[in-house]
């Protein structure tokens, strides 16, 4: 019964809070379209002076009556040159926001390729969830699973065999994060001079652990190594391109720093004695592309036209 | 077990009381009503030369990464279409030896020490010594494969054109182009040799049998022969391709980002790889073509860019 009631909270918990993300004030300034009144439906809108079928054109009605009781007050107005006059409206570089983020979740599955080791291969799947405090801020977590994907590379191989030269190896298992996102760039470009897609750049850091172990290449007959956890920094660079308001692809670099227990170049006299397989701990840099897609829930949001 | 379906049942029940967060259709009217999606656009490229000074950083190395200074000439047709070429070159300062090369030359080093030692009490070079004496010369950082030049005509297609906005304040005209085309590449690599002579008799080992010393069996001691592995340039032929982004900074001058390949087989190290036994994957005594291994050779260019004329034309 206490586990029900738990369950009735958290689900009102979370039915309550992501209704709306707002991207602003729910208020609209005095000057902004909807602050004296609803805006008209896209369909239903008042004819722009000019337009076939606006008012004053012609002598059917509004200004009609003006014309007819004084001549002199008649307006005079060529409308196809009126309409044909340069406009200088203000136009903002990039004039909103295209997907407001605050109070969003954002879901971010990828596949990561390392970028900096030429001995083993760690790809693998990666998973990102991100809450967005504001639009250009967020708090999450992000993890990535190596182990069945980690692969000794030919060249490692080769220079086993050629020059009789084993450098340490290691392997990883997961990695797991606590992450903030700042979102300091976005942009928009025009594709073939047709359609308009928006991106934004952001940069990543955050902690965590990853959990790796050597790959025995100096005495593989002996020794084999149990995973261990490393405390883990991160820091990236990343790009949003975006196919709609709650779909984007998603492209980072993402560098990740641990100390990594190296196995012994050295065999002790005893090779079993499993206190001298590990030697030198060297700080390692795991950069790593992640290319995947992200899903910003609820999928849509209140949003309202800035002028 | 159970708590997981109490957890799954609850979060289940919340996405379907959830409503959706309600979305306001964008109303364009005035004077952006049925506009182009872009006009008055500012047309950086088109008829316009570029000439873009570049330094060239390679990624993914093994044994050396290498650092090009070179240039870009384009000329711009349209604003999404241009011809140009590529070119740069590696001076030596900028070829820079990776962490492995030092360890395998302190390795080296070692077994040579040892082989001294050895040859001393009239005996033969240690295992490791003679299966490596036909990959390892005296100084590993000499027997380096090298690029030392690209030139790359190409053509390079700009289909997206935009701005972006820093923190909201600052704007920057930038697009993103895509290229491709062929290169021509020079490469020092380990000269050719075949069988385990030392190299001074035309083979490929590091060491000189002829010392006149012999072991207890009466079997010849070799001492090292001191002197390095020949190289030989050649020209290779590859495709290249890549992609690159461009800020313009004012009306004649940008700046660029870009990423290329340049995918073709070549022997980094100067070892015997491949050419004997099955699929040709084992040593075969010799160093040549076969030991080529296919390399993407990925780099990253950052350029500053100059256009001629200084002006740009405006589209409608």
């Amino acid at each position: 019964m206490k586990k029900i009631g738990v369950a009735i909270l958290a689900a009102a918990a979370v039915f309550s809070m992501p209704l709306l993300a707002f991207g602003q004030d729910d208020e609209p300034a005095a000057d902004e379209p909807g602050a004296d009144g609803p805006v008209a439906p896209e369909g239903d809108e008042t004819p722009a002076p000019g337009e076939k079928g606006a008012k004053g054109e012609g002598d059917d009605a509004g200004l009609g009556g003006i014309c007819e009781i004084d001549p002199d007050a008649c307006p005079k107005l060529d409308f196809d040159k009126e309409a044909a006059r340069d406009i200088r409206e203000q136009v903002f570089a990039v004039q909103q926001l295209f997907v407001l983020r605050r109070w969003r979740f954002e879901v971010q599955p990828y596949w990561q390729v390392p970028l900096n080791d030429q001995f083993v291969g760690h790809s693998g799947p990666g998973l990102g969830l991100n809450f967005w405090i504001t639009n250009v801020l967020a708090a999450g977590v992000s993890g990535n699973y190596y182990e069945p994907f980690n692969s000794d590379s030919d060249f490692n191989f080769q220079t086993r065999r050629s020059a009789r030269v084993s450098v340490p190896l290691t392997e990883y298992q997961w990695n797991a994060n606590v992450n903030f996102t700042y979102t300091p760039v976005i942009g928009k470009f025009s594709g073939f001079g047709d359609f308009i897609f928006q991106y934004d750049a952001y940069v990543v850091g955050g902690v965590g652990a990853t959990s790796v172990r050597p790959i025995p290449v100096i005495d593989p007959d002996n020794r084999g190594f149990k995973w261990e956890t490393n405390i883990t920094f991160n820091a990236g660079l990343g790009l949003h391109i975006f196919f709609n308001r709650w779909l984007a692809a998603t492209l980072e670099v993402r560098d990740y720093v641990f100390n990594d227990k190296l196995e012994s170049t050295t065999i002790a006299a005893n090779p079993q004695d499993t206190s001298t397989w590990r030697g030198e701990t060297k700080l390692t840099n795991n950069v790593q592309a992640q290319l995947g897609i992200a899903i910003f829930l609820p999928f849509s949001f209140e949003y309202r036209l800035p002028k | 077990m159970k708590r997981a379906l109490l957890l799954g049942s609850t979060l289940a029940l919340a996405s379907l009381l959830t409503r959706a967060a309600p979305a306001q259709e964008i109303l364009l009217t005035g004077p952006l009503k049925g506009a182009k999606s872009v006009h008055d656009l500012r047309l950086y490229r088109k008829s316009r030369v570029e000439f873009a000074p570049t330094a060239t950083f390679t990624l993914l190395d093994e044994y050396q990464r290498q650092i090009f200074v070179g240039a870009r000439l384009n000329y711009n047709i349209t604003d999404f279409l241009a011809i140009g070429a590529w070119g740069g070159f590696g001076p030596k300062p900028l070829k820079l030896n990776a962490g492995l090369v030092e360890k395998i030359q302190r390795v080296s080093s070692d077994r040579k020490r040892d082989n001294a030692a050895r040859r001393g009490q009239g005996l033969q070079p240690n295992l490791q010594n003679r299966l490596t004496s036909l990959n390892l010369g005296p100084d590993f950082a000499d027997q380096l494969g090298t690029v030392d030049w690209l030139v790359a005509p190409q053509v390079t297609f700009v289909p997206f054109r935009g701005k972006i906005a820093l923190f909201q304040s600052i704007y920057i005209d930038s697009d993103l182009y895509f290229f491709a085309g062929p290169a021509i590449v020079g490469v020092t690599e380990r000269g050719d040799c075949a069988g385990p002579d030392s190299t001074l008799n035309g083979g490929c080992s590091s060491e000189l049998r002829m010392s006149g010393a012999v072991d207890a069996n009466n079997d010849p001691i070799p001492i090292p022969n001191n002197f390095g592995f020949p190289t030989a340039k050649r020209v290779a032929i590859a495709p290249t391709f890549g992609l690159g982004f461009t800020f313009y900074i004012n009306r004649w001058n940008a700046l660029g980002f870009e990423w290329r390949a340049v995918p073709f087989a070549r022997n980094t190290g100067g070892f015997d790889n491949h050419g004997g036994g099955p699929d040709a994957d084992f040593p075969d005594q010799k160093v040549d073509s076969d030991d080529r291994d296919l390399k993407l050779n990925q780099m990253l260019s950052v350029s500053w860019n100059f256009y001629v004329p200084f002006d740009f034309q405006v589209s409608e």
